[in-house]
């Protein structure tokens, strides 16, 4: 039976039950997302600052950051695994692909938005080039880079619970794991737990941004 | 409750060119061509609902400067959707309903996957629209609803266009992971592959999914590049993104 009273959408009695092994896939989920945006950020950086010194390979670089993000993440999660097995590294690599593309074009972007005449004032104070990338302009990009990280983190948060099928992806597991046993309460908790943390991590990195960059505020009248 | 999905049996020492060059790989039952068949049927019904739905609501909004606000939203979730999660959720709610298992809850999951990127476009472009052009509209006597489809959809065909194809990229490249929601399509070799510890299977499949996408992109794009009204053509606006 499908709908019946020992199957319904939850069941409280198996979540309290079962909290210890809900609370480590959220852990994992959260691991693992933090990784892989971690990862992307590591790898993004340097495309960028390549894409802001020279202009030429700018298009190339967002082309083959576009290119990975239109992959299947089915075909790639299974591509990875003859090489790496059913693994994290396997579940990484894909997922920092994904961050890939809005990390690179938000961090071109912010960098982009500084005026010319900011960094003509940080040169004339006799700022050093490394000075100068790393008290003017980071700070003045950091809104659109914030902006970045806080889109890739939720996406692949999203994009986690598809890792399930080469066995890793924290709540993904839960919801496969529901579907192949027709037992709903694993893959409501699974589904909606997944949605919660990617709407947490949103608020999360939206206010610590904020927090970051206090002169983006508006003024209190 | 049983699922009905016929697994690939494909000896585990068979090369990936054994297998996809076998006539039995493409015709069998639950061979390539039905996979195919079944994917493309689900994403065109999809992407044909999506442009329904997002485009007039987008331009009707755009035109007279409504819902700034779903802009913004839409931007968000564009790029955020947890395909597999909503389906996920729709499952159980199919079956107490007895739509079955499938394919209502991945058709779903697909359209709202499916309608930001179009929404974003529509919207955008008709916004963008220079506005000397609609004055000059209005002041030749057009009606506003001349006004919306011979001078702002007009204009804004390239990038409409644009967006159904990211849109139709998207739903192609996530539409596999109904092999593991109970049903088939493209995925189902790298579900079976999986299953049996199937390299060959696995890769295989991998490469016909990633290959389905890439002709997406390829067919839409071409599509693009042949709708535009021949009098925009003339102007040379490229301000396709």
């Amino acid at each position: 039976m499908i709908s019946s009273s020992r199957n319904p959408i939850v069941r409280w009695d198996y979540v309290v039950d079962q909290s210890d092994s809900i609370l480590a896939a959220l852990w994992q989920h959260l691991e693992l997302t933090l990784l892989s945006v971690l990862v992307g950020l590591a790898v993004s950086a340097p495309l960028a600052a390549l894409a802001l010194r020279h202009r030429w390979t700018t298009s190339a670089i967002t082309g083959f950051t576009g290119f990975l993000y239109t992959l299947p993440s089915v075909a790639l999660f299974a591509l990875l695994v003859p090489a790496f097995g059913l693994s994290r590294v396997s579940t990484i690599i894909p997922l920092a692909s994904y961050t890939l593309l809005i990390l690179v074009t938000n961090i071109i972007a912010g960098f982009r938005s500084v005026p010319e005449s900011v960094i003509d004032a940080a040169n004339g104070m006799g700022l050093t080039p490394a000075r100068r990338v790393l008290s003017v302009q980071l700070p003045l990009a950091m809104p659109s880079i914030i902006t970045g990280i806080r889109i890739a983190t939720v996406s692949t948060v999203g994009l986690l619970t598809v890792a399930a099928i080469i066995g890793q992806g924290g709540l993904g597991r839960l919801i496969l794991d529901g579907l192949r046993r027709t037992f709903w309460t694993p893959m409501t908790v699974g589904a909606v737990l997944s949605i919660l943390l990617a709407l947490a991590l949103d608020g999360l990195i939206l206010w610590l941004g904020r927090a970051a960059t206090p002169w983006t505020r508006k003024a209190s009248p | 409750m049983s699922r009905v999905t016929t697994q690939a049996a494909v000896p585990r020492d068979t090369t990936l060119w054994e297998w996809i060059s076998d006539p039995e790989t493409w015709t069998g039952q639950g061979g390539i061509w039905e996979s195919l068949v079944e994917t493309v049927v689900l994403c065109a019904v999809v992407v044909a609902i999506a442009i329904a739905v997002a485009v007039p609501l987008a331009a009707w909004l755009a035109h007279y400067r409504k819902g700034e606000l779903g802009v913004t939203w839409m931007v968000t979730l564009s790029r955020a959707v947890p395909t597999f999660a909503i389906a996920g959720l729709l499952v159980p709610v199919s079956l107490i309903n007895g739509w079955g298992f499938e394919p209502w809850p991945i058709f779903i999951a697909l359209l709202l996957l499916a309608i930001p990127p179009i929404y974003l476009n529509t919207y955008t472009a008709v916004r963008g629209v220079a506005p000397g052009a609609v004055d000059a509209a209005r002041a030749m006597g057009f009606s506003e609803r001349r006004v919306l489809f011979e001078v702002e959809l007009a204009l804004a065909t390239t990038l409409i266009f644009a967006g159904i194809r990211v849109s139709a990229v998207q739903v192609v490249a996530t539409e596999p992971i109904r092999a593991f929601l109970g049903g088939d399509g493209m995925g189902r070799y790298v579900r079976d592959g999986l299953g049996q510890n199937n390299d060959t299977l696995l890769v295989g499949g991998a490469i016909l999914i990633a290959t389905l996408a890439a002709l997406t992109g390829l067919a839409f794009g071409l599509i693009e590049r042949s709708v535009l009204p021949y009098g925009v053509r003339r102007l040379k606006t490229s301000q396709a993104s």
